[in-house]
């Protein structure tokens, strides 16, 4: 049922404001001590599997809807469930006046809330009138669902205790079991309350509670008072997880927000201490899972960059009691910290592998091991193996990472080129057999990956030797539509100073455009071409070919049109990456050549290109670019942006040899029409 | 691909400490018919006094209330009657654009737990956050003034003369914010409340936003990127600069004076940013010595126990000195 979060401590309970929102995370929590199984989604869960058995339905409920399970109900002739659905929407509706409070524009008025209790009040009555019958448990639920919300805690304190705790077990009756833990709160029960919430890993709940009680000394005390705490776990996790948050965004990573709503900053001092206790709660044997407590002073030994303390600890954490999933956690952390201190060689390599299998067989049970794997590999596997490009390659592309840096893509063209090779060769030690039978290389998108990079690298011989066999049913196939109808529709030929490709993308999906010709292997062999034989012209000749290169070379850039040819993808925040050539600059500095020309149509086409902003890279309001004519700065005296001229950079220095070179009235229509060379004209007539 | 894949880059500039408060999703149920109030007779009872055609502020101690629930403990209730606390700041919920982007929607509406003294006048403040101006919502203000109409009259708040927004606003939102304050101010003239909004520093450089008064924001003053040069909270050199606005800023000003801390994660260091009581009275004296109205009305932001106990009582005395 989706409203039954009702039942929840968090109705009554505010929390304090969050620091800062948005934002991903990938430094996963490698301290688990028990296997989550959230409260609310695990009664959500059943609750919805009910109704669509009642429903007689085959495919997932997702939805509450009293109309739809009324009309079945009446089918089936079942009245009972009519009246309690009936009721149940009653007392809904009850609660969306709550949610008017806090979230809707039409807060509700005195009458709302005087029939809200009134409402209640006759809901709690006829439920409570119908806990003998067939529906016993649902109605059971409703009346204290009904006292809750009329904040009669302490009779659901007693009706559980003298009447609902002898139901049989249903979904119904742990929802009443977490209303009792509320109540139980509510009435000065705190610590019998905490025990509950923990059995039924209520954690918004456990949140709610120990808001203010998660300290060091918060958890010292509460251990103080009942060393076997169902709670005690909950806390300790919820400490070391925090400290491993403090510790990551030392080291620059975390930060993320999402699903860490509540951290909270732990220092070494706060640190130290709750190591300090762990090793206390250890000798005293007071705990029924000591493994649990030494493998968090471990942890944080290791946080705080106490390696080898956090070796011997876990080490010994691992002989030590505790459930299974207490276990298999000193097995992780005894495998990251190991595998984070360990030198380069091939015992370390054989250990690896032994590890990852054993990490890979756990992930059915539990998606904690995979993201195990995941911060494994992106803080510790990919540093370990940086110095070998073909390891780390394949560690990087067999295991599930998203914080490594690792980005194939940009790889160099070489170590790409050994890669492939080394998919397709037999496994010679543990290490690289486990890797390859993860890796699922497709030799056809490594070839053209690898075809790509060498025209990044302008080396258009290799390039074709590459790209001359793909088949152009793998563009066809395996490059998104957009892709193709930009690459089809765009011209590499086409001056971008001149004209801008514009193109409508929604009409990518409809058109589904096909290649049907080669067109990357097509510019490979003109480029090969016009570069060959650049140097046997003279004259005119050789400046309208610098003039032709530079219009190919801005295209193929990031920023031009026919970003296509170099990338699959592009982001107006792209620029120039490592392993490849800047193309912008190589326009540049043909322009600079075609400028010479003693060609005046030639000299001023070629000195109006030096001004397209594009060729001088991507700049965003803010911050400076000094090969720009002008910069956007902001005037907070004047409350707006002003222009910030540079008079020595490139693009300033063509368009003054432009007006120079054309006059203050260009005949030119291209000149004449372009408005960012008339911002200039109009400033540098009056400066000049 | 080259659409799709867009990405849009966020703002270096993050707005420092945004006043938004505990938002949490106690409820699941589907969204409620929304009902549009209307401004009748009966909101009267809410809204009393008589709007003067040019505002008096007078003379008196305020505090800022910033919680979700309206829950006072002894300490904090012997604040209110041992500084002669008149108004009471006390914010009602936020505006925030909703989760689909489409409209603003209000978001942590306080609890009215307790009640205050009747002594004491209850100023509803709303903060709404500065992307809700980055277009006209033309029922916004009825809206909001409805909403906070309904929050009285459903809890019994009396005495209710006068309603405060606070917003962020830029040279981008400021003109869509200062027609909506007048759609506010509109509606307000109905029950004749009067209208206040904060003004930040920075806001100083721009026209006068159309309120009765401005509460003007002496905190937050510095780059909260540059906390090792400054404190962000507040630093005489970042107010340097703006008190030679102060004069002829055409609007009445109260002051509003921090005595928060603010504790935040900087690269893994725990930083703790207070201002020390003799840093907030030398901001005070020359932000009076500009404009000695400023010493009228003077609010603290905001009240709690720990604000109250991090200072001495002889600071408090000063910063509400008259």
């Amino acid at each position: 049922m989706k409203r039954f979060i009702i039942i929840s401590l968090m109705t009554a309970m505010t929390l304090p404001t969050l620091a800062c929102g948005g934002g991903g995370t990938d430094n996963y929590y490698l301290f688990s001590p028990f296997v989550g199984n959230n409260f609310k989604s695990r009664v959500e869960k059943i609750c919805n599997d009910n109704w669509k058995a009642y429903l007689g339905l085959t495919e997932e409920y997702f939805w509450f809807n009293a109309d739809e399970v009324i009309k079945a109900a009446q089918q089936k002739g079942d009245a009972l469930m009519v009246s309690y659905i009936q009721n149940l929407q009653k007392y809904l509706d009850c609660v969306d006046i709550e949610q008017r409070k806090q979230y809707e524009w039409n807060y509700p008025t005195k009458e709302d809330i005087d029939g809200q209790k009134r409402t209640l009040q006759a809901v709690r009555t006829y439920a409570l009138g119908k806990t003998k019958s067939k529906l016993r448990s649902q109605h059971a639920l409703l009346y204290m669902r009904c006292n809750m919300m009329l904040g009669q805690h302490q009779e659901n304190v007693t009706y559980w205790e003298q009447t609902a705790s002898q139901f049989i077990e249903t979904v119904y009756k742990d929802m009443m079991k977490n209303i009792y833990a509320g109540a139980l709160y509510k009435t000065g029960h705190e610590a019998e309350a905490g025990e509950l919430f923990a059995e039924m890993d209520d954690e918004e709940s456990l949140m709610t509670q120990f808001y203010k009680k998660r300290s060091y000394l918060a958890i010292s005390q509460h251990y103080k008072q009942n060393p076997t705490s169902k709670a005690l776990p909950w806390l300790l996790k919820d400490f070391v997880n925090n400290a491993q948050e403090a510790a990551d965004a030392a080291n620059g990573g975390g930060g993320g927000s999402v699903g860490k709503q509540f951290i909270r900053d732990i220092n070494q001092q706060e640190s130290w201490q709750m190591q300090q206790f762990c090793e206390m709660v250890v000798r005293e044997g007071k705990t029924d899972c000591p493994v649990m407590w030494k493998s968090a002073k471990a942890w944080l030994e290791f946080l705080a960059g106490k390696e080898k303390e956090a070796a011997a600890d876990i080490l010994d954490a691992i002989k030590l009691d505790g459930t299974a999933r207490m276990k298999d956690n000193a097995h992780v952390l005894m495998l990251y910290i190991t595998a984070a201190q360990a030198k380069p060689g091939e015992a370390f390599d054989d250990y690896i592998a032994d590890e990852l299998a054993w990490l890979k067989g756990k992930q059915d049970e539990d998606g904690f091991f995979l993201d195990v794997e995941n911060r494994l590999t992106s803080h510790v596997l990919v540093p370990h193996y940086r110095s070998n490009p073909v390891r780390l390659t394949a560690i990087s592309r067999a295991l599930y990472s998203t914080g490594s840096g690792f980005d194939l893509d940009t790889l160099n063209v070489g170590s790409t080129e050994k890669f492939l090779f080394y998919t397709n060769t037999p496994a010679n030690n543990k290490l690289d057999k486990f890797l390859k039978a993860q890796l699922h290389e497709n030799d056809t998108t490594l070839a053209e990956l690898i075809g790509t990079k060498y025209m990044r690298l302008c080396q258009w011989d290799k390039a074709i030797k590459w790209l001359k066999d793909i088949p152009l049913s793998f563009y066809n196939n395996n490059f998104s539509r957009e892709y193709r109808y930009y690459s089809v529709l765009r011209h590499y030929d086409v001056e971008p100073w001149m004209k801008r490709q514009w193109l409508n993308t929604d009409e990518a999906w409809e058109k589904n455009v096909q290649w049907w010709k080669h067109i990357k292997l097509d510019f490979c062999k003109e480029m090969q071409m016009m570069e060959g034989s650049l140097n046997l012209l003279k004259g005119k000749a050789y400046d309208q070919r610098c003039y032709n290169l530079a219009t190919y070379y801005a295209q193929a850039s990031i920023h031009g049109d026919c970003w296509w040819l170099l990338r699959d993808s592009k982001s107006c925040y792209d620029n120039v990456r490592v392993n490849e050539v800047d193309f912008d600059l190589k326009a540049r500095e043909l322009l600079q050549k075609a400028a010479m020309s003693s060609d005046p149509a030639l000299k001023s086409k070629a000195l109006f290109a030096m001004g397209y902003r594009e060729l001088y890279g991507v700049v965003f309001f803010g911050e400076k670019n000094p090969n720009v004519w002008y910069d956007l700065v902001w005037d907070s005296e004047k409350g707006e942006s002003v222009k910030k001229y540079n008079l020595s950079s490139p693009q300033y220095r063509a368009y003054q040899a432009l007006y120079e070179l054309t006059g203050d009235q260009p005949q030119e229509e291209y000149i004449r029409k372009c408005d960012e060379y008339e911002q200039f004209r109009k400033y540098y007539r009056q400066h000049r | 691909m080259e659409i799709n894949k867009m990405i849009v880059k966020l703002s270096a500039i993050r707005t420092m400490m945004k006043r938004t408060a505990a938002s949490i999703v106690l409820f699941s149920a589907a969204v409620a018919n929304s009902t549009l109030y209307t401004l009748s007779s009966t909101l009267l009872l809410s809204c009393e006094s008589q709007a003067p055609q040019t505002y008096n502020l007078e003379t008196g101690n305020a505090v800022y209330y910033w919680r979700t629930d309206l829950r006072l403990d002894s300490v904090e209730r012997a604040f209110l009657t041992q500084y002669q606390i008149k108004k009471f700041y006390c914010r009602y919920f936020d505006v925030v654009m909703s989760d689909d982007g489409t409209e603003p929607k209000p978001n942590a509406t306080i609890t009215f737990s307790d009640t205050l003294p009747d002594s004491i006048e209850i100023i509803p403040t709303v903060y709404i956050t500065e992307d809700c101006m980055h277009k006209q919502y033309p029922d916004l203000a009825e809206k909001i003034v409805s909403r906070i109409i309904q929050m009285n009259e459903t809890n019994d708040i009396r005495n209710v003369h006068e309603i405060q927004i606070d917003c962020d606003y830029t040279s981008k939102s400021r003109k869509t914010y200062y027609d909506f304050l007048r759609e506010v101010r509109t509606q307000l003239s109905t029950v004749h409340c009067h209208l206040s909004t904060t003004i930040r520093l920075h806001q100083l450089s721009m026209e006068a936003p159309p309120v009765d008064y401005g509460a003007l924001m002496i905190y937050n003053t510095g780059d909260p990127n540059k906390w090792e040069e400054r404190n962000p909270i507040l630093d005489m050199r970042d107010v340097a600069p703006y008190l030679k606005r102060l004069d002829k800023y055409p609007l009445p000003l109260a002051a509003a004076y921090p005595v928060f801390h603010w504790v935040r994660d900087i690269h893994g260091v725990r930083v703790e940013h207070t201002v020390e009581a003799e840093d907030i009275l030398q901001v005070k004296q020359a932000m009076e010595k500009e404009r000695p109205e400023l010493r009228k009305a003077i609010i603290t932001y905001h009240l709690d126990q720990e604000n109250i106990n991090r200072y001495k009582p002889e600071t408090y005395e000063e910063i509400y000195h008259h």
